[in-house]
């Protein structure tokens, strides 16, 4: 018998709290995903490339789980508070019937670990299934072909995923039982009316709307200048403005609201009884909405800036290299004695004591010559498009390294420019151009060549100039073109030279053995005469057509790095470059969802739980008004209507502030060629929050739906004497 | 002079074969315009059942209910929802008054509900409220307000939209004797002077005596009838008719017939 009660009830718990229990299972969901993050095809892959970060992001999982625990606690905590406190009244009749208290508690723990036992046995398989999902779809998105998906459970993700569950069940229960044991069987039939809030007059509240919103406006503008960034302590404040601004806030909110009541006509269909229920869940519950749209806001951001940050990751380089052979330093044909003196090594390739071949460093391509022959001997060489030396040096023709290279010409052109944050930029940059690298033109034009572009045309007497992409932004590339079709005459170690062309900005290596931040493309005699013959040499290699055709580039580089490790060549893939875009984009939208996910799970469930709970308490006003002759469809309307503000007051407020949240929280983490691009991140910003509006709208729906369904019991006539 | 409402052969059985309850058991009446009827019975007779078929919030196994010439059973979704707000004006025990409602929306809550515009029943409002001695917790919330004060207010809302009939469900049940006389006296008042018709269900022999008419039900069938010698009978001569019958009721019918 009493098994059956444990099993009946917490069967009705579920049928009559969907929401509740559906919040379970994605806070299961969220335990296991996180958990078997390594698993994951994109993490095993990355952990070949970027061991060191993947096992850093890995090595904070325990810290996310444990964060996950304390935030879902409050959760599971507030939905089982609401689940009991519905059930007071048959706790009382139980204790009535002579039930003893240590029993009921039984009862109710017995309960509750049928219920999470149930949200185990469902939630897990999901979690799973969901899981493989996930690491599929990333996989795929990013190309990852080459590993092949395989199939992983792990049992310390789900034994974990299920101890932690049931422990901040227990915890919950615990608390929340041993409250409703220690009251009177009387105060526990009877049904307990909400106290009444104590009002004061209109104008604090007209005050607190206006204070809450001053302080918002203060601490976004702190956060979007840049000025909470600075320090812990100024964060500290702005975070705290902005959590006292939304709490005045809302807690103004009954202002408006009672204008609202006071101006309504008692003629619209239920208008006045609408806006007093808001009013009334307004107020006492300021507190709590606050809090959830604070969670909401923190959705949105974590959402829209994860997925600035790991787009901009995703499309900052232009691909042109596959691979790009060290020959500057010596080639290490057998790799044994690292600390080799490649300086003392001679021209061609000789074995000496430890065992290990050296080339020589002297800069004069004689290196690439060794790492080609290399390549043939293994018949590697055909398997490239184009292979081509990109030959990099200093000027050797002075030791004046503050006046080597001077540019008046362009600095005037650049203070004349109206004045901007990129005029300024360039000249606080170029400034330190005294000294510059230089490329010879060939290697780059052959470079250009492989990326598709036209080669580039130089006089003896002209000069390109080269600047990184990560060094720069668009629009100062603009103005500095702009200058530069004007032929600037400069003076290179005292010798006239004009700069002419566009900037040049296509990498010159694969990943990143070299990225210069200011350099000059010579035409090769006049590179030759300034480096007086000492330059390093980078072989660069593009794979051909017919093997990155054949399967994706992923598959044919990591191939061709198989064939590559066995010649015993140093060298650097796309691969390497790629891998560290796709752990920024990874561990970005990793975490960024997941936490997005937590909070919006939260906020909502704990509004909708709230809604329908506050529903359920004034149950006798639903029945009132259907005495009075409400259909009801005109109930349901009046139901959705306040489910409408009572979602939309905390989604709106965040939702506006999560334009000014994710430009604040852009403007703090992203590097500074990031932000040359920040309005475009905006855009993307304001879609993703248009999508999670989308999330919140079914939300919204699931609530209604489950609002009119209790509307729908309330048509039956009570009886009552 | 037809009959406002006309009840006949009403059924209404809960349960099934063997636990069958018979709450109404082919009960019929008529009620006149501008007739203040009571019904009484012990608990669990089927006066609530009654009320309750005649406001169409449950629906009767047989029988009809025929209010201002018109089937209820015959009507459906937005007539029905009318009917109950617009015909019927119905009073309660635990005077229902939404909380969180001042006493002025309370009135006005049927309007919203009818779509009836707020100009109209602005004078009918003033009417009432003065009437009902009201005037100074219109803008009150039912908290603050006093039993008699909650009732009376619930009267204004029941009476906002004239119906045609008002039902009172033990409306004295939840007051004390001063505010339970008070509130009669008004309903007796609108009753004579508005010619308001009032069909009243109540347990209390001293409101019933507000009455023309009185029939009492036992075991969901009328059982017996009194109507008032106006203008002979006084208040608590009738009163007294009234406690004799109530006396025979506790018996059974067995003691009567």
């Amino acid at each position: 018998m009493f098994f059956n009660l444990i099993s009946r009830n917490s069967k009705r718990s579920r049928k009559e709290n969907g929401l509740f229990f559906g919040s379970l299972l994605i806070s299961i969901i969220a335990f296991y995903i996180i958990l078997s993050l390594s698993g994951q095809d994109v993490m095993r892959f990355l952990a070949r490339m970027e061991s060191d970060a993947v096992n850093r992001l890995l090595s904070m999982i325990p810290a996310f789980y444990g964060m996950t625990l304390f935030i879902l606690f409050f959760l599971i905590y507030y939905a089982s508070k609401f689940q009991l406190e519905r059930r007071r009244h048959e706790f009382g009749v139980y204790l009535m019937l002579g039930m003893r208290r240590g029993k009921l508690f039984l009862l109710l723990l017995a309960e509750d670990f049928h219920s999470s036992i149930a949200a185990l046995l469902v939630g897990l398989p999901l979690a799973v299934l969901l899981s493989e999902l996930i690491s599929l779809v990333t996989a795929r998105l990013v190309g990852l072909g080459i590993i092949g998906h395989r199939f992983t459970f792990s049992p310390t993700a789900a034994l974990l995923t299920a101890g932690g569950f049931l422990l901040i069940k227990f915890v919950a229960f615990l608390i929340l039982s041993s409250r409703i044991s220690r009251q009177e069987i009387g105060s526990l039939l009877t049904e307990m009316p909400e106290g009444v809030k104590r009002q004061r007059p209109a104008c604090f509240y007209a005050l607190a709307v206006l204070a809450g919103l001053l302080l918002l406006g203060t601490a976004y503008a702190m956060a979007i200048s840049g000025l909470s960034w600075s320090d812990l302590a100024r964060m500290g404040l702005t975070l705290l403005l902005g959590l006292a601004g939304t709490l005045a806030l809302f807690w103004g909110l009954r202002f408006p609201v009672t204008l609202a009541v006071r101006a309504a006509k008692n003629d619209r269909q239920l208008h006045v009884f609408n806006l007093r229920q808001i009013q009334e869940t307004v107020v006492r519950r300021s507190g709590t909405l606050a809090v959830c749209s604070l969670l909401i806001l923190a959705a949105l951001c974590c959402f829209g800036a994860g997925v600035a940050i790991s787009r901009f990751y995703g499309n900052s380089e232009q691909h042109v290299l596959d691979y790009t052979f060290q020959a500057e330093e010596g080639i290490e044909i057998v790799s044994a004695s690292p600390e080799e003196d490649a300086g003392a090594a001679d021209i061609s390739p000789m074995k000496n004591d430890t065992g290990t071949t050296t080339i020589s460093p002297r800069g004069d391509g004689t290196g690439a010559a060794v790492v080609r022959r290399i390549l043939a001997e293994h018949q590697l060489e055909d398997r490239f498009s184009h292979l081509f030396e990109m030959r990099t040096g200093y000027i050797r023709t002075t030791e004046d390294y503050d006046h080597a290279f001077r540019m008046d010409p362009v600095f005037s052109a650049l203070e004349a420019a109206p004045a901007s944050e990129e005029r300024d930029t360039l000249l606080n940059n170029l400034g330190y151009a005294t000294y510059p690298h230089l490329i010879a033109l060939g290697g780059y034009n052959q470079l250009l060549d492989a990326a598709g572009l036209p080669p580039l045309q130089l006089a003896d007497d002209e000069a390109a100039v080269y600047i990184d992409r990560s060094f720069t932004s668009s629009g100062q590339i603009a103005l500095l073109n702009d200058i530069l079709a004007s032929r600037p005459e400069v003076r290179l170690d005292e010798d006239s030279r004009f700069l002419t062309g566009k900037v040049q900005t296509v990498d010159l290596v694969t990943d990143s053995s070299i990225t210069l931040s200011f350099a000059l493309i010579l035409p090769d005699a006049a590179f030759e005469a300034y480096t007086e013959g000492h330059w390093d040499v980078y072989l660069n290699g593009v794979l051909a057509k017919d093997e990155t055709e054949q399967a994706s580039l992923m598959s044919a580089i990591s191939e061709m790095n198989q064939a590559l490790d066995q010649t015993g060549l140093s060298y650097e893939s796309y691969l390497q470059n790629m891998g560290r875009q796709l752990f920024y984009m990874v561990a970005s939208s990793y975490i960024t969802l997941y936490l997005a996910i937590i909070f919006l799970i939260i906020a909502n469930t704990v509004i909708g739980v709230q809604f329908l709970i506050s529903q359920q308490k004034s149950n006798r006003r639903y029945r009132t008004l259907t005495r009075l002759g409400a259909a009801y469809p005109t109930l349901c309307r009046s139901a959705r209507a306040q489910i409408n503000w009572y979602f939309g007051i905390p989604v709106a407020v965040a939702a506006c502030s999560s334009l000014f949240g994710i430009r604040a929280l852009l403007t703090g983490i992203l590097s500074a060629r990031a932000k040359s691009s920040l309005s475009e991140m905006m855009v993307l910003s304001v879609a993703m929050i248009l999508a999670l509006c989308v999330i919140e709208s079914i939300y919204i729906t699931m609530v209604k739906r489950s609002s009119d369904r209790y509307l729908l019991t309330l048509m039956v006539p009570e009886r009552e004497e | 002079m037809k009959p406002i409402l006309t009840i006949e052969a009403l059924k209404k059985y809960y349960g099934k074969s063997k636990n069958q309850t018979k709450a109404l058991n082919g009960i019929s009446f008529q009620v006149m315009p501008g007739e203040f009827l009571g019904i009484m019975g012990s608990s669990g007779s089927g006066k609530s059942t009654l009320l309750n078929c005649i406001a169409a919030v449950i629906r009767p196994d047989g029988g009809t209910v025929t209010m201002n010439g018109r089937q209820i059973q015959t009507m459906k979704g937005a007539a029905l929802a009318d009917y109950r707000g617009k015909e019927i004006g119905y009073l309660f025990q635990n005077f229902e008054l939404l909380d969180n409602l001042t006493g002025r929306e309370n009135i006005l809550l049927p309007l919203s509900l009818h779509g009836v515009p707020e100009k109209e029943s602005q004078r009918r409002l003033a009417q009432l409220a003065s009437y009902l001695e009201i005037n100074d917790v219109l803008d009150k919330f039912p908290a603050q307000m006093s039993g008699g004060q909650k009732q009376r207010v619930a009267a204004a809302r029941a009476l906002i939209l004239k119906p045609g009939i008002i039902l009172a469900d033990e409306p004295t049940g939840a007051l004390d004797s001063k505010n339970a006389k008070a509130l009669m006296e008004k309903l007796a008042g609108l009753n004579e002077e508005q010619r308001a018709t009032i069909l009243m269900v109540t347990h209390d022999s001293n409101a019933a005596s507000y009455c023309r008419r009185i029939l009492f039900i036992q075991d969901g069938v009328l059982f017996h009838e009194l109507r008032r010698n106006l203008p002979d009978e006084s208040q608590q001569e009738f009163y007294a008719r009234i406690l004799s019958v109530m006396a025979q009721l506790g018996g059974g019918s067995a003691n009567v017939l």
